[in-house]
Order: structure tokens, then C-alpha cells, then sequence
């Protein structure tokens, strides 16, 4: 019996305009990620005219192949260095006149407020309806309008959540942190180009979807800043210049687990996951950013010197558990067949703190961890079973409690495993 | 003779023909799927009788306490999970009218993507891990965990954790 009671089926207008909204998204999502050259025209023209809008006239154009040129000596980025005042002292004298990148940002906070005030109608509950729960994101969304979450929140988390968690997160973070751990100093903010999508798309669907309207100069000023989404990558406004940096040259994404609203992340195992021009990037894998030598050559000595654990876990699955373990000398806790699993083990073993200390850490030593190494009950191609490590909490000493552990299952009820696949 | 209770066990040649599903073809095509009523795991994935977990997950009332959704098991099957990669999906298949799943549950652990209930025969079928065959009863199907890490405030450094976990997506 299905269908008869409480599960309203999602009305068609609801489900047309969730589409058209995740349509929309991967529009800004595909600028976001866009690897074409720059549209040099499109950006200047966009970033003279904000410039104007903030009493300035247009700036003269440095173009840079990557936000990375910023670092090296010569590069356009610091043969303009002299002319971007702020980036020299970041912190404006109060009471002066605000250099022109204070004035484009009040521009840009000022075009948000009255943005937000004509989408917070479309946010607010309905009456009666229950409020969204916070895990709407991970909710299928038929599922969800189903369940009674209104159209203003399922078309924030389809639009401006989904690109929130692609961009910023999982695209520019990564650039962000690869960017200040080569910097030798801080570099005052700039604007973000296409890795802005992430901000400006969402007004775009409210407004193409006829659910908001905006007064003439919020929408103009949003068509500005779109444009240089569309157009360029990073740029910094500088006094007289600006120097902007191109698009991505190339990047590789793939789904994010368990995403229902088309959320990607970056991963690459045969290089950076993201490449400018002049082969300044980042190296991510499944979303994760590791230093560029887990790719390149990953040994147990590199690893044992890691502090990041998310780095060590990358680098040891390139190697792959068993050498790793042989290697770095692992000590095995205790050891027991795998129920359901004929003829292979379950393996426990202590996971070493790493040795490295980290200056300015507030937290005493963790907790030793364990590695439960298990072995697949199904073939690899190749005629091997896979051989893979689960991290599991330090409290277990059994092998089969900590297999147990994994599937929330006790020792006992584990044990009972009759075939794995 | 019985149609409804083959007297072996049909095999992944026979199954993926059933279905439609396909599976890598480094596995044993031929092989009987064991039909079982007790523990199994297929990957990241674990089919257990639901009487086992009877503490831990209890079926719940979708909307308006109107008890839980039920989905009939349609003849190609339904699509219960796929890897971070978005691929290889593990499928739910059985004889229509014989299986139904629902995603409706509680579980305290947060394992659990559903339960199902069949009459006859089910199978879970995965392209890379092949097939689990279980016999009629219900059953709670459950992710895979694993311990997750915490970053200490301003620490580069993640560590350890118990008590904290992540969901495993082969």
C-alpha cells in the first residue's frame, strides 16, 4: 500500500520550478569551472564600469596567466605591486579616502543587503509548515517537497547551497590555501572572477525564475559583477591599474558522494587537479588538497613526517596498506579470520601520532588511533583482492568488534556474517 | 514443479538478464547466488535481519504520522546506493510483487539507508562486488563507517577521534 496517506506527490509547478532552478545552477557552476581563456573584453568592460560607479576612472590592465604569478618575482602581478597600494599596507588609515578596492567592496556588500532583503520573502516558512530540517542539503529533494519543505528553501539548497559547497569549498578553498602556503606574506583580498559564481548565480535564479525582483541599480550592479563571473578569474583593483588573472586552464571534478544536488569536488590522481596557464595549481585528491609529492612520490619517510593525517591517509593509499605497513613498521594489535570472508584476515593495528610537532596547536596528543585492514570478499580485475584500511577509534582491541564497529553492529552480531561480496 | 521457488539458485548470468543490471565481466557469471536469511555485506553496504538491530533501527512515520513509505521493488530494479564516483550503483532487484523497500527508518547509529521486506527471493546486485541473494524476510540495509578526524583549532593537524565517524563511499 503506497501512496494513500501523507505522501502527496510534489505539485508539477514546484517540480518544474526546481528544475529550471538546478538548470540555472549548472550554468553558473559551469562558469565557475570554465577552463576557455579569459574574455578580456567582457572583464575590462565590466571592471571599468564598476570602477566608474565608485568615482574612479578605468583602470589601466595587467593580465596575469594565474593568481600564482602573484608569488614570483617579475611576475606582472609584482611589477604592479608599486601601483595596488593595499597591497603594500592592508590596513587602510581610517579617515582616509578608501582606496578603490574598500569602495568596490562596499559597492558589493551594499548590492547584497538589498539583494538579500528581496530573497528573504522567498526564504521565510510558510505558516504552519515545518521549518526545513538542517540536514535538507543530503534530502532528496522530490522527497523532500514531499515531506512539506517549501519551494523558497528547496531552491536555496538546489541554487545557493549546491554552488556554495562546489565553489567556494571545493574549488577555491583549495586555491586559496595552495595560494597563502606558497605567499611569503599576506595578499590583500581580491575579487574572485569566476570563483564568484558561487555568489552572484543565485540572485540570477531568483530573478529568472520571476520569484525576485530587484530595484534598477541592485540589477545593474548585479549584471556587473556577473560579468566578471563570467569572464576572468581573480583580480585585484589597484589605483589607475588592475591587474586580473586568467580562468583555470584545466580542472577535474567528479560527483560529490552522495550529493542530490549536482555538488562536484576536485580530485586528479595523474596531476594537479587544478592548472593555470603557467602550471601554477593545486593537487586535490577526492576533494582533499595534498602537498604535489603524495602524487609524485609518496614513501613511508615523507609520510611519517606529515602532520596532516588527511594527507598521510592519501599518500599511504597511493602506496597502497600493505607496503605502507611493512615499510613504516605498523605494530599489529591482533588478528582474526573475517567471518563471511573465507580465508582472509582481519588486521588491527596501532596508527603512529606523527612526529611532527606543530607550533601554536592548543590541543594535547589525540587519542592512538587504529587501522582495521580488511580484505574485499570480490575480485579485482586483475585477480587480487583489494586490501584497504578503515580508520577506527582507539578503544577497540578486537579485530572482529572493530569490523563490527564499522557497520554499528556488536562483536557478537558481526560474528554471524555468513558471505561477503 | 514450483515456479516460485527455483530448486537452485539462479545464477549473476541469470540475474543481470532478469534485470537489465549488468556486472564487470571479471566475475563469475555462472556462479549460483546464494539465497540467505542470515548477516551479509556486499562493500560498503550490509544487509542485516532487521530482528538483529531491533534495538538500533525502528521504522518511522513519514510525513504527518502517516507510518512509513513503502515502494514496491519494480522489475529493473531500484537503486539503493552509488559510489563517490557516481557510479556503481547497488541495485535492488526482485520478482515484482515481491519486494518492497522503504527509506522511512530510525537508526541510532545514522547507518541505515532503509529496510525492505520480501515474500520471495531478493537479490542486491552491484557491478563490481557481484550478488547477494536474500531469503524472504525484512531486512535493515546499512552504510559503512568509518572513524573521522578532527582539526584542532588553528592546527594544520587532524587527529584521531573517537566517538566522531564518516560514512565510507567506495
Amino acid at each position: 500500500m503506497t501512496g494513500r496517506r501523507g505522501a502527496e506527490n510534489p505539485d508539477t509547478e514546484s517540480l518544474s520550478l526546481l528544475r529550471r532552478a538546478a538548470a540555472i545552477r549548472d550554468e553558473w557552476l559551469a562558469h565557475g569551472l570554465s577552463t576557455e581563456p579569459a574574455d578580456r573584453p567582457a572583464a575590462e568592460a565590466a571592471i571599468s564600469a564598476l570602477y566608474r560607479l565608485v568615482d574612479r576612472p578605468p583602470p589601466r590592465f595587467v593580465w596575469a596567466d594565474s593568481p600564482g604569478s602573484a608569488l614570483y618575482p617579475g611576475s606582472p602581478l609584482r611589477r604592479a605591486e608599486p601601483t595596488l597600494a593595499y597591497l603594500n599596507a592592508p590596513d587602510a588609515v581610517k579617515g582616509a579616502d578608501p582606496p578603490v578596492h574598500v569602495r568596490l567592496a562596499d559597492l558589493w556588500s551594499g548590492m547584497r543587503s538589498r539583494l538579500d532583503r528581496a530573497v528573504a520573502l522567498r526564504l521565510r516558512t510558510p505558516q504552519g509548515a515545518p521549518r526545513p530540517p538542517a540536514t535538507l542539503p543530503a534530502v532528496p529533494p522530490e522527497r523532500a517537497l514531499r515531506d512539506g519543505v517549501g519551494i523558497g528553501a528547496m531552491i536555496d539548497v538546489t541554487v545557493r547551497h549546491s554552488l556554495t559547497v562546489s565553489l567556494r569549498d571545493a574549488v577555491r578553498a583549495p586555491l586559496l590555501t595552495e595560494f597563502a602556503a606558497c605567499s611569503p606574506r599576506p595578499l590583500a583580498d581580491a575579487f574572485r572572477g569566476q570563483h564568484d559564481a558561487f555568489q552572484v548565480g543565485p540572485y540570477d535564479a531568483w530573478n529568472r525564475l520571476g520569484l525576485a525582483s530587484y530595484p534598477a541599480w541592485a540589477q545593474g550592479l548585479l549584471d556587473l559583477w556577473s560579468a566578471t563571473a563570467r569572464s576572468c578569474g581573480w583580480w585585484w583593483p589597484g589605483e589607475e591599474v588592475c591587474v586580473v588573472a586568467e580562468r583555470t586552464a584545466a580542472l577535474h571534478s567528479e560527483p560529490m558522494p552522495d550529493a542530490v544536488h549536482g555538488e562536484v569536488r576536485l580530485h586528479h590522481d595523474g596531476g594537479p587537479a587544478v592548472l593555470y596557464r603557467d602550471g601554477w595549481g593545486a593537487h586535490v585528491l577526492n576533494g582533499a588538497r595534498v602537498p604535489a609529492w603524495v602524487l609524485t612520490n609518496p614513501t613511508p619517510e615523507r609520510i611519517a613526517a606529515e602532520a596532516n593525517v588527511e594527507v598521510r591517509r592519501a599518500a599511504i593509499e597511493r602506496i597502497g596498506w600493505d607496503a605502507y605497513i611493512d615499510a613504516a613498521g605498523l605494530s599489529l594489535v591482533a588478528a582474526a579470520p573475517d567471518p563471511g570472508n573465507p580465508g582472509s584476515e582481519l588486521r588491527l593495528y596501532d596508527m603512529p601520532e606523527s612526529p611532527v610537532a606543530v607550533p601554536g596547536a592548543r590541543t594535547g596528543p589525540g587519542p592512538t588511533g587504529r587501522v582495521l585492514v580488511v580484505v574485499n570478499g570480490s575480485l579485482e580485475r586483475d585477480g587480487t583482492r583489494r586490501r584497504y584500511g578503515l580508520p577506527v577509534p582507539g578503544s577497540l582491541d578486537d579485530p572482529v568488534d572493530a569490523a563490527g564497529w564499522t557497520y554499528g553492529l556488536s562483536r557478537d552480531v558481526y560474528a554471524r556474517l555468513a558471505r561477503r561480496t | 514443479m514450483s515456479t516460485d521457488t527455483p530448486a537452485t539458485a539462479p545464477t549473476l548470468a541469470d540475474l543481470t538478464a532478469r534485470t537489465g543490471l549488468t556486472v564487470l565481466d571479471h566475475l563469475e557469471r555462472g556462479a549460483a547466488v546464494p539465497v540467505l536469511d542470515g548477516l551479509q555485506a556486499q562493500g560498503d553496504l550490509l544487509i542485516v535481519p532487521l530482528h538483529l538491530v531491533a534495538d538500533e533501527v525502528a521504522l518511522s512515520g513519514g510525513a504527518a504520522g502517516s507510518g512509513p513509505r513503502w515502494t514496491p521493488v519494480p522489475a529493473e530494479g531500484l537503486e539503493l546506493l552509488r559510489s563517490a564516483a557516481g557510479g556503481n550503483p547497488h541495485t535492488l532487484a526482485a520478482a515484482p510483487g515481491t519486494c518492497r523497500w522503504t527509506p522511512d527508518v530510525h537508526d541510532r547509529h545514522r547507518l541505515a539507508l532503509g529496510v525492505l521486506a520480501a515474500t520471495a527471493p531478493a537479490y542486491l546486485l552491484h557491478p563490481e562486488h557481484g550478488g547477494s541473494g536474500l531469503a524472504p524476510g525484512t531486512y535493515a540495509v546499512r552504510r559503512q563507517r568509518e572513524a573521522a578526524l578532527r582539526h584542532a583549532w588553528r592546527d594544520d593537524r587532524a587527529r584521531w577521534s573517537p566517538g566522531e565517524s564518516r560514512l565510507v563511499a567506495d
